[in-house]
C-alpha cells in the first residue's frame, strides 16, 4: 500500500492497514479481544468525558492504545506517572466509574480536574510543573531498582514535554543511573505541519533518547498490537535490569479527521474482523456495557451536586 | 587540619545517620567523591554504605522531584546540594515535592532532607548574597531550617533528617561562613530541642535580638560590643515560624532588632517585624528594626558584605536599647 502524509515513517507495526499482520508476526501472547474491549471502552469514556464539558478538558480519541497497554502490561504493584489525558488508565486499572467521573472533573482528590490518580491503584497524581511527574517517576524507579524489587516504574508524556527542562535531565538521569524506567511518549502525528509547541524538531523523541544510550523504539500508535508489544519489551527489560526503555507511539488525533486506518479501535476492530471474532452484535453488547455504566456514573455525579 | 573541620564533623554525622536506617540513601552531584564540600565523605570510607550513595548527573530542574520519586517508593533520601543556589534552578520541582504527600492524600510520606550550603565564605558573589532563604518559606508544605551556631552544626544535621522522617520536606540551611571553619571542642550531639522551636540563646532583659544562620554569632559578638544586657533568639526554624514562641520573646523586653543574612526586602526580617507588629504592639517600646546584608547583586570581592557587620548591629542594637 502506498504510504501517506498520515502514515508516519520509521515507526513500527506489525498490523497493516487492514488489521492484518505482516511478514509473520504473531500476536506475542496479547487477548486481542480483552485488549479491544478496553480499547472501545476507552474511546466511549473519552467521547463522554469530552461532551461533558470537563474544564480544560482534551480529548484522547486516537491515543487508547498506549494508555491501555501501559495500564494492561504494568503490574499491580508498579505505578504509572502519566502526563494528561489518561482517564482511560484509571478505568483499565479497576477504579470504579463514579470514582473515576468524580475524580475527572475534580470532585474528589487533590489534582485539577482532568485527571483520574489513584495512589491505591498506583496511579501517581499530575505535577502542575509542566513534566515534572516524569521526574517524580523517575525516582521511584530509581527507588525499586536501590530496593532490588524487579519492578519497572512508567511514566506517559506527549512529545509536546520533550522539550522541557525535565524531560532532558529525566533522559540523564535515566542513562546514567541504569534506571528500571519505562517511558512511553505520545507522538502526535501532524500531515499539516507541526506547531511549535509539539517539540517537533525534525526527529523523532526515540532517536533523541536513542542518542543518549537508551533503548528506544518508535512505532505506529495506530497499531495497538505493536503498541502492546513495544513497550512489554520495555517493561521485561526494566525489571531484568536492563535499563530505561522509551517507546515513542505515533498518534493520530481524531480531531485531525484522519483516515479510518489510523484510529488504533478500528484497526484492531478489522484484526478481529478479519478472524472472525468480531460482529456488529459483540460491538453492540461491547458499547451496551460501558454505556450503562457511564449512564450509573454521571448520574451518581448529578445527585452529588 | 582536615581532622578540625566542622566539614569533617558533619560527614561523621551524615554517616552515622546513614548506618542507623537502611532506608536512608544519599543523592548528589559528586556525592562518591565525598560531595564540594566533603559532606559525603566518611559515607564512602564505609563499604557498607556506598550502595544507598547516588551520584547524580547535573540536573538542577528535577532534583528535588527526582528524590520525592525515591522517597515515594520507601526510601528517605538525603540530598547533598552544591548550595542553596541549586534549588533556585530547582524551585517548580522542589514544590511538587513538598507537596506530594498532601496531593496524595497523604498516602504517600515524602521524608525527603536537602543539605544546603548558604551565604557568603567561598567568594563567589551574586546569588551567594541573596534571600535564597525567603524564596524557600513560602513554598508550601516546606520545613526551612537553619544551623546558627558551629558546635550545633551537626545536632542540626540529625535534627533536620529525623524532622523530615516525621514532617516531610526539610530544607536545612548550613551557613558557608560556618562549614569552613573549625569543629568546636565541645559540640553537642542533641539539638535538645524541636528543630522547629525558637532557642533563646542569651540571657538579657533591655532588648531582644532575633537573628540566625551566619547572623547569629555576628548578633551575639554584637551585643557583647554594645555593652547591653540583650536576650539572643535563634530563630532557627525559617518555616513555619514559631509564632507564640517568638511573641512571647518579643513581649518579654518591647525593644527588638532582627539580625538577617541577605537583603532586607521582604523576606522573614520583614515577616517577624510584621508579626510582631500584629501580635505585641501594645507591649513594644520602640521601633522594630531590622540588620541585614548589603543590596545585591554583589562582586565575589564583596561578598562578605551579604552578612551585616558586627558594628553596624552593635550600633542599632544601642540605639533601641537606649530608645
Amino acid at each position: 500500500m502506498d504510504t501517506t502524509p498520515w502514515d508516519p515513517e520509521g515507526a513500527a507495526a506489525l498490523l497493516d492497514a487492514e488489521g492484518q499482520l505482516t511478514g509473520g508476526a504473531t500476536l506475542g501472547g496479547v487477548d486481542a479481544k480483552g485488549y479491544y474491549k478496553q480499547l472501545v471502552a476507552a474511546r466511549s469514556l473519552d467521547l463522554r468525558l469530552s461532551r461533558a464539558g470537563v474544564p480544560m478538558w482534551a480529548s484522547a480519541a486516537g491515543e487508547e492504545a498506549p494508555l491501555v497497554a501501559t495500564a494492561r502490561i504494568a503490574q499491580a504493584e508498579e505505578w504509572i506517572y502519566s502526563g494528561g489525558r489518561d482517564a482511560a488508565l484509571a478505568m483499565v486499572r479497576g477504579m470504579p466509574l463514579p470514582e473515576l467521573v468524580a475524580r475527572v472533573f475534580g470532585r474528589e482528590g487533590r489534582e485539577p480536574p482532568g485527571r483520574a490518580s489513584s495512589p491505591a491503584r498506583r496511579i501517581a497524581p499530575a505535577t502542575e510543573a509542566l513534566a515534572m511527574h516524569l521526574a517524580v517517576g523517575a525516582g521511584h524507579a530509581h527507588g525499586e531498582r536501590l530496593a532490588g524489587t524487579g519492578r519497572a516504574t512508567f511514566v506517559m508524556c506527549g512529545e509536546g514535554s520533550s522539550t522541557t527542562a525535565p524531560f532532558a535531565e529525566v533522559l540523564a538521569l535515566a542513562a546514567s543511573c541504569d534506571l528500571p524506567l519505562v517511558m512511553v511518549v505520545r507522538s502526535q502525528l501532524w500531515p499539516n505541519g507541526a506547531p511549535a509547541e509539539a517539540g517537533v524538531l525534525g526527529d523523532s523523541v526515540a532517536d533523541r533518547a536513542r542518542a543518549c544510550g537508551l533503548w528506544a523504539r518508535r512505532v505506529d500508535g495506530a497499531d495497538p498490537i505493536a503498541v502492546h508489544n513495544t513497550i512489554a519489551s520495555a517493561a521485561e527489560r526494566a525489571r531484568l535490569g536492563r535499563g530505561t526503555g522509551l517507546v515513542d507511539v505515533v498518534v493520530t488525533s481524531l480531531a485531525h479527521d484522519p483516515p479510518a486506518h489510523r484510529d488504533p479501535v478500528e484497526r484492531l476492530r478489522r484484526f478481529l474482523d478479519g478472524r472472525g471474532e468480531w460482529s456488529t452484535t459483540f460491538q453492540d453488547v461491547v458499547e451496551a456495557d460501558v454505556r450503562a455504566r457511564l449512564d450509573q456514573a454521571f448520574s451518581q455525579l448529578e445527585d452529588s451536586a | 587540619m582536615s581532622d578540625s573541620s566542622l566539614r569533617d564533623r558533619l560527614a561523621a554525622v551524615v554517616a552515622d545517620l546513614m548506618r542507623a536506617d537502611a532506608r536512608r540513601v544519599l543523592l548528589g552531584e559528586d556525592v562518591a567523591d565525598g560531595g564540594m564540600l566533603g559532606l559525603s565523605r566518611a559515607v564512602m570510607k564505609d563499604a557498607g554504605l556506598r550502595a544507598r550513595v547516588c551520584p547524580t548527573p547535573l540536573t538542577p530542574t528535577v532534583l528535588a522531584a527526582h528524590a520525592a520519586g525515591l522517597a515515594a517508593a520507601g526510601h528517605h533520601p538525603v540530598v547533598v546540594l552544591p548550595g542553596v543556589e541549586a534549588l533556585l534552578e530547582g524551585l517548580a520541582g522542589l514544590r511538587e515535592a513538598a507537596n506530594w504527600s498532601w496531593r496524595t492524600g497523604g498516602e504517600v510520606p515524602v521524608p525527603l532532607c536537602l543539605l544546603a550550603p548558604c551565604g557568603s565564605g567561598l567568594g563567589r558573589g551574586g546569588m551567594a548574597s541573596e534571600a535564597m532563604a525567603s524564596m524557600l518559606t513560602l513554598v508550601p508544605g516546606l520545613t526551612v531550617l537553619c544551623a546558627g551556631r558551629a558546635e550545633e552544626a551537626g545536632a542540626w544535621v540529625r535534627a533536620a533528617v529525623e524532622h523530615a522522617a516525621n514532617a516531610g520536606p526539610t530544607v536545612l540551611l548550613l551557613p558557608r561562613r560556618l562549614l569552613l571553619g573549625a569543629s568546636p571542642r565541645a559540640p553537642s550531639e542533641d539539638l535538645g530541642r524541636p528543630p522547629t522551636a525558637a532557642h533563646r540563646v542569651r540571657e538579657g532583659d533591655a532588648l531582644t535580638v532575633f537573628a540566625w544562620g551566619e547572623a547569629l554569632p555576628v548578633a551575639l559578638a554584637a551585643v557583647d560590643l554594645a555593652g547591653v544586657e540583650a536576650a539572643v533568639v535563634d530563630v532557627g526554624c525559617l518555616a513555619p515560624l514559631d509564632h507564640l514562641r517568638l511573641e512571647d520573646e518579643a513581649r518579654a523586653t518591647g525593644r527588638l532588632v532582627i539580625v538577617h543574612p541577605g537583603p532586607g526586602p521582604g523576606g522573614v526580617a520583614a515577616e517577624l517585624a510584621a508579626r510582631f507588629a500584629d501580635a505585641a504592639i501594645l507591649h513594644l517600646d520602640a521601633p522594630v528594626v531590622r540588620v541585614g546584608g548589603a543590596e545585591p547583586p554583589l562582586s565575589p570581592s564583596h561578598e562578605a558584605a551579604a552578612t551585616p557587620r558586627v558594628e553596624r548591629v552593635a550600633e542599632a542594637i544601642t540605639r533601641i536599647a537606649r530608645y
